[in-house]
């Protein structure tokens, strides 16, 4: 398994998306800091404004993720399966199953590090800038596990509903469709009208994970009886 | 007689249309079978089945001795193939690509990569990245792919596409090479006749989804034996001179002007004699020989002349 994740990074030119994940990082670093910035400049020293550096590194995070990982199942699946090079991966003496699982898991396991990695860079910038009391006042406690594991299922939940776009992406053997999709899950998420937002929202998320693990299960099934077109 | 590839009574249908029906193919080892038909005949079609991208709707495929299922992987690892075209990473460089081929089957030989483009005159171009190779190129890496990991079977559809003339003539001895060096049974597609003609030990003839003919180039040469084409303008008249005068019966009138005269015993200079002695006025005569052209655009009702 971890070799075939190993050889569709490889041949996926993973160096890319790395490097495009820094741009990324450093254009929402600013952002943040940019809002940090704002917030103090204000004196919104308030829990509400508080609570708002909080949601913001959140939302900007969750946001350029969901699309970056629609963005790369497009590229790694759907796109494989346009440009023919899936023919070419199902000539090999390796189960379907698992060359799609691991095609997957290529990009889940890079986009869930990334996000991680993204979120806990941008706390420490954020504590180091205003301090670690002030970031504590915020709910984000550096030296506590909760904030991390926190962090960590976030994470995994905000990378695992963008596989929802993946069918999408299949169903209309469209790579746009797949990034659209990404799209559309990022305003379920991330958006919010007045007040209101699904973002906190258990069981709406619960409902997401479904879809994803639906929609993960259905480009799976009957893979090895399918033609592949 | 073990065949290496079988398929018995083929048939693919997709969306109620019916892409193949009923192909038998037998392919024996260590053969080159040229498989052959206009476009659009089915070739594609039966060879996505046989590497196993493509289910039959019935019938079966038979590779080494084994039923194809929807599972059989291990069955891959001794095969090598090209369908439609070849396709790649296109920012690695040909060597990656091989490489890369190389893990994917868990082939592990040094230097296999380094031979495979040097058997194709890829080595000049192995560090450049695919994406800057030509059509021809291209179709070379693929077969060098094709071949690298030493296959006992090598499918490949067309593989000559976009090549040029001396492409197409190395590539034919490779085959060849292939073949006799190394055993390899090769089965290979195509609608280009001469592609074929040349290498192949047995053709297998599609047309419109139908298995045509299978037959040993050998029986089409014994078969297609040369003929005597007499060109008159009293076509009853010479085909009484060479029933009644020649007692001559294997001959056949081909329409108004034209006799071929399938009996090899006789000469050009006896039935000129012949015809000469009875006042039968010749305008042509001469030997030919049926070709697998011929062969091929007669049973396919002359479809497609593609050389």
């Amino acid at each position: 398994m971890l070799k075939l994740i190993r050889l569709e990074w490889k041949k996926n030119n993973i160096i890319k998306y790395v490097r495009n994940v820094f741009i990324m990082v450093f254009v929402l670093l600013s952002l943040i800091l940019a809002t940090a910035g704002e917030l103090a400049s204000k004196e919104v020293g308030t829990a509400y404004g508080k609570s708002m550096l909080k949601a913001g590194v959140e939302m900007f995070t969750n946001m350029s993720f969901i699309v970056f990982t629609s963005t790369m199942l497009a590229s790694f699946i759907v796109g494989a399966y346009k440009n023919k090079t899936m023919n070419l991966m199902f000539s090999y003496p390796i189960n379907r199953k698992k060359i799609l699982l691991c095609q997957m898991l290529a990009v889940w396991i890079f986009n869930f590090t990334a996000l991680v990695l993204t979120k806990i860079l941008f706390y420490a910038v954020l504590a180091t800038v205003r301090g670690f009391a002030d970031m504590a006042a915020s709910g984000i406690v550096l030296n506590s596990g909760m904030f991390y594991a926190e962090i960590f299922v976030n994470s995994a939940v905000m990378v695992s509903v963008s596989f929802i776009a993946l069918l999408a992406g299949l169903k209309m053997k469209s790579s746009k469709a797949a990034i659209i999709a990404g799209v559309i899950i990022v305003i379920l998420t991330q958006g919010n009208i007045g007040q209101y937002t699904l973002a906190d929202n258990v069981p709406f998320l619960m409902i997401l994970m479904f879809l994803s693990a639906v929609s993960v299960f259905l480009s799976l099934y009957r893979l090895e009886t399918r033609d592949v077109l | 007689m073990p065949y290496i590839l079988q398929t018995n009574h083929l048939t693919k249908i997709i969306d109620g249309k019916e892409l193949v029906k009923n192909v038998n193919i037998h392919v024996k080892k260590g053969e080159i079978y040229g498989f052959l038909g206009p476009n659009g005949a089915g070739k594609t079609t039966v060879m996505k089945m046989i590497t196993n991208l493509w289910k039959p709707t019935e019938g079966a495929v038979e590779l080494f001795g084994e039923t194809l299922t929807p599972t059989s992987y291990e069955v891959l690892k001794r095969m090598g193939s090209i369908i439609e075209f070849p396709t790649f990473y296109d920012h690695l460089s040909g060597k990656e690509n091989l490489q890369l081929h190389c893990e994917y089957m868990g082939y592990y030989n040094p230097g296999s990569v380094e031979k495979a483009l040097e058997m194709l005159e890829l080595t000049g171009a192995a560090g450049k990245t695919v994406k800057n190779y030509s059509l021809g190129m291209k179709q070379r890496l693929g077969i060098a792919r094709a071949i690298l990991c030493r296959p006992e079977l090598l499918v490949l559809d067309e593989p000559t596409n976009g090549l040029d003339p001396a492409g197409m003539k190395q590539l034919r001895d490779l085959f060849k090479m292939l073949c006799t060096e190394y055993g390899i049974t090769i089965i290979i597609s195509s609608h280009i006749l001469s592609e074929v003609e040349s290498i192949a030990d047995t053709i297998g003839i599609i047309s419109h989804g139908s298995m045509v003919k299978e037959i040993s180039m050998k029986e089409i040469s014994e078969m297609n034996t040369a003929y005597i084409q007499l060109t008159t303008a009293d076509t009853k008249k010479a085909a009484y001179v060479l029933a009644d005068k020649l007692e001559l019966n294997n001959f056949r009138v081909i329409d108004e002007h034209d006799i071929r005269i399938y009996d090899s015993r006789i000469s050009t200079n006896d039935i000129s004699k012949a015809m000469m002695h009875n006042d039968v006025e010749i305008s042509a005569i001469g030997k030919k020989a049926e070709s697998l052209e011929d062969y091929f655009l007669k049973l396919t009702n002359g479809e497609e002349k593609s050389c």
